[in-house]
């Protein structure tokens, strides 16, 4: 598969399998590798902050720490939904080489931490350019589900230089 | 400076008076150096892999410039001499005319070895306890510097100077054996922070008091408990001590620049052969360390205008009855909740007739405006405006007047002159007490909450409908008194919802940045407030008129407004403006 450059373009060793901690937006379920997330908090008050594309909500007080919180369904073109009481705000470590940042990601759902093993995981089919793959570290198929496996550094990264847009 | 060929070499105690006569100068200028000389090493083992990138040649060469300047200051001449030396060669080196060989870097190697010696045991010289003669180590460095620059090879020793400046009388102690024999004299009474970490440990502190003042008003703990208001009163009491201790850790006393302006000055009165003196005042005042980073190049910039521009020619002054020797004074104080320093000459003041003359020249000012003597004097402000005829070598390098303002207000400053024709001319700097802590104004417009730093806040008011000028039925203008300012929306430019359509119905605050000003119009005004400043980090770099987050009393973020941004986004649209 073509994607294989991709994946050795990412660290080596993280297409295996690993610990993941899943969520939803809408009826998709993504995950994000353990070791990057940091918290996961609540829906709090967001300041938005001006001329910055609307996927990006604003900044939030986290503890006296000033972090920028990204809307994922957004970012991914999912409609804009009302925050329910299972919203929840994942706050990450991504790396803008040179610096690494917390961010927040905004998700409809956390739902649990997932061991998944090498055997499970699967490369990123090519969907022929029907959608960005560029970002996804891999596939799991875990319990008759598919998750979708994110590099966050991929994600993210393009947000942390929104100068260059 | 002292003639390299003079035979009496000048004596060792003489030239350490000024290292034992300040004990605190003299330390900080060993850690300086030493500091230095460490990073040297590093830089000239880069450039032996590269030795034809000119930068790390000038990364050598700044270092070896600051020893050198810093011990000329303590008038350790030795040291300066030799710094001197080493500092020829590199800079024929960075300017191209000399390359960077082998025997060159192992010779600027050698040196700073040499120097880092000299440096560990200034403390046993000052003394009086015997140190390793270095004397003609020294003097066959010097000698191979001048050989190379000559084009020669490497003389086997020293021929090139005989008997040349200075000579340590030491005792005793064979050359490289004595290195290790020395222990360091002093007990380490201070401790090395990373400027970063003590940044971070105040920014923290300022979020404890912060943290703090919310608890103090949450409704659950207000009760008539006095046991529980006692300790309250006491965790307030420990938290406000101990912002004032984490302040000051940051804090230094300008003294060191203003050394360096006294050195800077002698050397400039000898140049242009203008006798003057400087009278310093206020060394001791203590200013965020960031801030004395910041001030020595503008203050630099303003006593070489002093002096060159400044102060009349000797025959000038006295034909017009004033002393030969003009008298310059720099002096820094507390004014207000502010430090201010003042650099004042007593020279010919500024001459308003012509800056108003190059100011029309240059088309900055309309051909027919009136304008008050103080509104041209702050012309001089303007990029590109020099009214001195014939650029010297020391003023007309660089930065200019515009420069020195722009330093000044990135440490959100202001800078004032007072001039009297024929009597002297004052700058005045006024400077916040520290850059981490703003003293604001808070705003409304919609849900959110802005913040506005005081000092560039002029006005504010409600404005009745008729002060607002509109343009094709869009509000542009404010009037007030004469004066029509350019608006600007918030809620409209930053689009908000929620803010209030009808300028007339919200309050609007004329604020300034560089000399210009612009109606701000918001929803209204919440107070005044202190906030810790927090940049917004790297994503928010490019967004216009913000300046960093504040983390407000209730928890929530205010975004600190940056005028001189705001001032950018005057008669643009939100959809403009957006990304």
């Amino acid at each position: 598969m073509e994607t294989l450059a991709q994946g050795a373009a990412s660290a080596a060793g993280q297409t295996s399998g690993g610990k993941f901690l899943t969520f939803t937006l809408g009826n998709e379920e993504y995950g994000v590798p353990v070791l990057k997330v940091r918290e996961i908090i609540k829906v709090m008050d967001i300041t938005q902050v001006p001329q910055v594309p609307p996927h990006v909500l604003g900044v939030i007080n986290l503890r006296g720490k000033v972090i920028p919180v990204i809307d994922l369904r957004r970012k991914f073109g999912f409609p804009a939904t009302e925050y329910t009481e299972r919203t929840c705000i994942i706050v990450v470590d991504v790396e803008l080489s040179p610096v690494r940042v917390m961010m927040g990601i905004v998700v409809d759902t956390v739902s649990e931490v997932l061991n998944v093993s090498d055997a499970e995981m699967e490369e990123t089919p090519d969907f022929g350019g029907r959608a960005t793959t560029d970002y996804i570290l891999g596939l799991a198929k875990v319990k008759g589900t598919v998750k979708i496996l994110l590099e966050l550094d991929r994600v993210l990264g393009s947000d942390g230089q929104l100068g260059r847009f | 400076m002292a003639d390299p060929n003079q035979v009496q070499p000048p004596r060792a105690e003489d030239e350490l008076e000024a290292f034992t006569a300040d004990p605190e100068l003299a330390g900080m200028f060993i850690a300086d150096a030493t500091d230095h000389l460490g990073t040297l090493e590093a830089t000239i083992l880069k450039l032996e892999a590269a030795p034809t990138d000119l930068k790390l040649v000038n990364d050598i060469f700044r270092p070896f410039h600051t020893v050198k300047g810093n011990a000329g200051v303590l008038g350790i001449t030795s040291i300066q001499e030799f710094a001197h030396k080493i500092e020829t060669l590199l800079d024929l080196a960075r300017s191209g005319k000399h390359p960077m060989g082998p025997a060159e870097i192992d010779l600027v190697l050698k040196t700073v070895d040499l120097l880092k010696l000299i440096i560990d045991e200034l403390p046993a010289r000052a003394a009086g306890r015997p140190v390793t003669d270095v004397s003609a180590r020294r003097r066959e460095l010097m000698g191979r510097v001048d050989a190379l620059i000559a084009g020669a090879t490497p003389p086997p020793s020293s021929r090139q100077e005989p008997a040349a400046v200075a000579a340590e009388p030491a005792p005793t102690a064979g050359d490289e054996s004595g290195r290790g024999k020395i222990n360091r004299a002093e007990d380490q009474s201070t401790v090395k922070v990373d400027t970063k970490k003590l940044d971070n440990l105040v920014d923290m502190v300022g979020e404890l008091v912060i943290a703090q003042a919310i608890l103090a008003e949450d409704p659950a703990l207000r009760s008539s408990d006095e046991r529980l208001n006692r300790r309250l009163a006491h965790v307030k009491r420990i938290t406000s001590d101990l912002q004032r201790d984490t302040m000051a850790m940051r804090m230094v006393p300008i003294r060191q620049t203003f050394q360096k302006m006294s050195r800077l000055a002698r050397d400039l009165s000898r140049k242009f052969e203008k006798p003057c003196t400087l009278k310093l005042t206020g060394e001791e005042t203590e200013l965020d360390r960031k801030v004395v980073e910041h001030l020595t190049d503008p203050l630099m910039h303003m006593m070489r205008n002093a002096i060159d521009h400044g102060i009349e020619a000797p025959e000038v002054r006295r034909a017009a009855g004033k002393s030969e020797t003009a008298e310059l004074k720099l002096r820094a104080l507390h004014r207000a909740g502010f430090i201010v320093v003042e650099i004042a000459d007593d020279g010919a003041g500024l001459d308003t007739e012509q800056i108003l003359a190059r100011g029309r020249k240059l088309g900055l000012v309309p051909e027919d405006a009136q304008l008050d003597p103080s509104d041209v004097h702050q012309l001089i402000f303007q990029p590109g405006f020099s009214t001195a005829a014939t650029v010297t070598e020391l003023s007309g390098r660089g930065v200019g007047m515009d420069v020195v303002r722009r330093n000044i207000e990135a440490l959100r400053g202001r800078i004032d002159i007072q001039t009297v024709r024929g009597q002297g001319t004052t700058f005045s700097i006024q400077l916040p007490l520290t850059l981490a802590i703003v003293d604001g104004i808070l705003l409304a417009v919609g849900s959110n909450r802005f913040v506005i730093p005081t000092f560039a806040v002029q006005e504010s008011f409600r404005p009745l409908p008729e002060q607002v000028q509109t343009l094709q039925g869009q509000a542009c203008m404010v009037q007030v008194r004469d004066r029509l300012f350019p608006l600007l929306h918030l809620g409209e430019v930053f689009n908000i919802p929620g803010a209030r359509q009808r300028i007339s119905e919200g309050t609007v605050i004329i604020c300034h940045d560089s000399g210009k000003c612009v109606a701000l119009a918001v929803d209204e005004l919440i107070g005044k407030q202190e906030v810790v400043i927090k940049g917004l980090g790297e994503m928010f770099r490019d967004v216009r008129g913000i300046a960093g987050g504040a983390i407000l009393g209730d928890g929530r973020i205010g975004l600190i407004l940056d005028t001189g941004g705001l001032l950018s986004l005057v008669g643009k649209t939100a959809s403009q403006v957006a990304a």
